[in-house]
């Protein structure tokens, strides 16, 4: 991971550091990948993955529409709202 | 200690507080984060109307750090919870102090509550995963993480756990109400009779930890229970693998924060991305920045067979590990934590603590097997076993109390 890499990854999560947090963060992946490089050791090309803990099978419900809140309801926490509508910046010009 | 109280809570018959990322209709939600710092959900936690049912009323909301990630809650946009001397504590516990107070449900995330319990000396029960419904949780890394509940008493904590269990067809993970009933029955409760004692795990701990352990060893061994040191090099593996699940997951469920629909819009911006980039970067701490940041990394075309692959396929490794300990063993004894008490210097000096803390709670929580803490330690059981691990806490509670 270098400054380069970092940027990348903080423009595709939205996110901002400063010299100093960026710093940290670097120090940070290069302790975690020795520690993930260990891994290495435990063989598991055999193994398969375990994505669920406990053996639990897709739900299939039954396709019901529900509106369980009013648009009221809905936008009662949203930042901006304007006749109805989430409220955002110009994205087209 | 910043706390919600419900004033319509009943003062008399039974009652619960929950940790700060379950859902409230009539109580804010803020999961530690000034992202959510004014979020009222429009649908509460499943467990609120099984509380209820069983006669317990909601008195309030317990801060917890953001997103409930970090070691104790000290990473909380709404401050950490400080003793008098120093050290570093979790509102869930120190409210405990109030007898009037049932029980505390919490969502074990990354074993920020286990930790608090074991400091505070709290009994505390993170049960088997799937058998507590998380439906009204804020989603942060959902394979793993469990509704859980921090008590005084033993019998306290059992009793709160018997009333939330149970299947939930709203959650997609919540196990069958015959698998869920396994909790509520005799059917699983075998007596512990053997104890194996994660040896390297004990040993990385400090002495004051040791001490707890070797206590609670005497109360087991007092009563008859063997109690057996064994290799444990595999266990510390979780914490690796863990480590990357959780931050995978915890990149995806945070994306939803971006301040359009809800939560916190920075005041700064010309467009859409500035809009989003500014909120995040304006209302997440560092350490949920850096995770997210690591979760996106083991994502990456580059590192997910190496990182994320890997870690599934560790869990696997661990589980099977698990399951080949409890053919000779009933449960493992281990500490909850490294040291009996974390000062904010602690912290200051590593804020990324709980990532090598999590190597005693990484364990259970990367199989989603029961854990119990009680006298500062760690008992992890096989699936359904946590009325015995619960019986086996009890045996420490009645030498000890």
């Amino acid at each position: 991971m270098d400054r380069e890499a970092l940027r990348r990854l903080e423009k595709l999560n939205q996110l901002q550091l400063n010299d100093e947090q960026k710093e940290d963060v670097l120090a940070f992946f290069a302790d975690q990948y020795d520690r993930i490089d260990k891994l290495s050791a435990i063989d598991t090309e055999q193994v398969e993955r375990m994505v669920h803990v406990m053996p639990i099978f897709t739900v299939v419900r039954d396709d019901v529409a529900v509106q369980p809140f009013t648009r009221d309801q809905l936008q009662k926490d949203a930042p901006e709202t304007m006749d109805g509508y989430w409220q955002v910046p110009r994205l087209v010009e | 200690m910043r706390l919600y109280v419900n004033e319509s809570s009943k003062a008399d018959g039974k009652r619960v507080v929950l940790d700060d990322m379950l859902l409230t209709t009539d109580l804010p939600t803020t999961a530690g984060s000034k992202m959510l710092e004014n979020y009222v959900s429009l649908f509460e936690a499943d467990i609120i109307s099984k509380l209820r049912n069983a006669g317990y009323s909601v008195c309030g909301k317990a801060n917890i750090g953001e997103f409930a990630i970090d070691l104790l809650g000290e990473t909380s946009w709404f401050g950490a919870c400080v003793r008098e001397d120093g050290t570093l504590t979790n509102a869930s516990a120190e409210i405990l102090a109030d007898d009037s107070i049932d029980a505390v449900i919490c969502l074990d995330v990354n074993g920020a509550p286990r930790r608090a319990a074991a400091l505070a000396n709290r009994v505390f029960i993170k049960p088997t995963y799937g058998t507590v419904s998380r439906y009204g949780t804020i989603p942060v890394a959902c394979s793993g993480e469990t509704v859980s509940v921090m008590a005084a008493s033993t019998a306290k904590c059992r009793e709160a756990l018997s009333a939330i269990v149970g299947h939930d067809d709203k959650d997609g993970t919540s196990l069958s109400e015959a698998q869920c009933a396994l909790l509520k029955s005799d059917a699983e409760r075998k007596a512990v009779k053997k104890v194996a004692l994660a040896s390297s795990l004990t040993a990385s701990a400090d002495e004051e930890t040791k001490a707890k352990i070797n206590a609670f060893r005497a109360s087991l061994e007092a009563q008859g229970i063997t109690v057996t040191e064994i290799d444990d090099q595999l266990l510390g593996a979780a914490n690796t693998a863990w480590n990357v699940l959780m931050a995978a997951e915890l990149c995806n469920n945070v994306s939803r924060y971006e301040g359009v629909k809800f939560g916190y819009r920075s005041p700064n911006y010309t467009n859409i991305d500035e809009l989003y980039t500014n909120s995040r970067t304006e209302a997440f701490g560092d350490l949920l920045k850096t995770t997210i940041l690591f979760g996106s990394d083991v994502l990456s075309t580059d590192n997910y067979m190496k990182m994320y692959d890997k870690g599934l396929r560790v869990r696997r490794v661990i589980s099977e590990a698990f399951a080949g300990i409890f053919k000779e063993y009933d449960a493992v004894l281990m500490p909850a934590c490294s040291k009996c008490s974390y000062s904010e210097a602690d912290v200051k000096a590593n804020k990324y603590i709980a990532y090598e803390e999590n190597v005693y709670t990484a364990p259970a929580s990367i199989t989603g097997l029961p854990a119990v803490v009680v006298g500062g330690v760690q008992l992890v059981g096989a699936p359904f076993s946590d009325n015995s691990l619960l019986d086996a806490a009890e045996i420490y509670e009645k030498e000890h109390k």
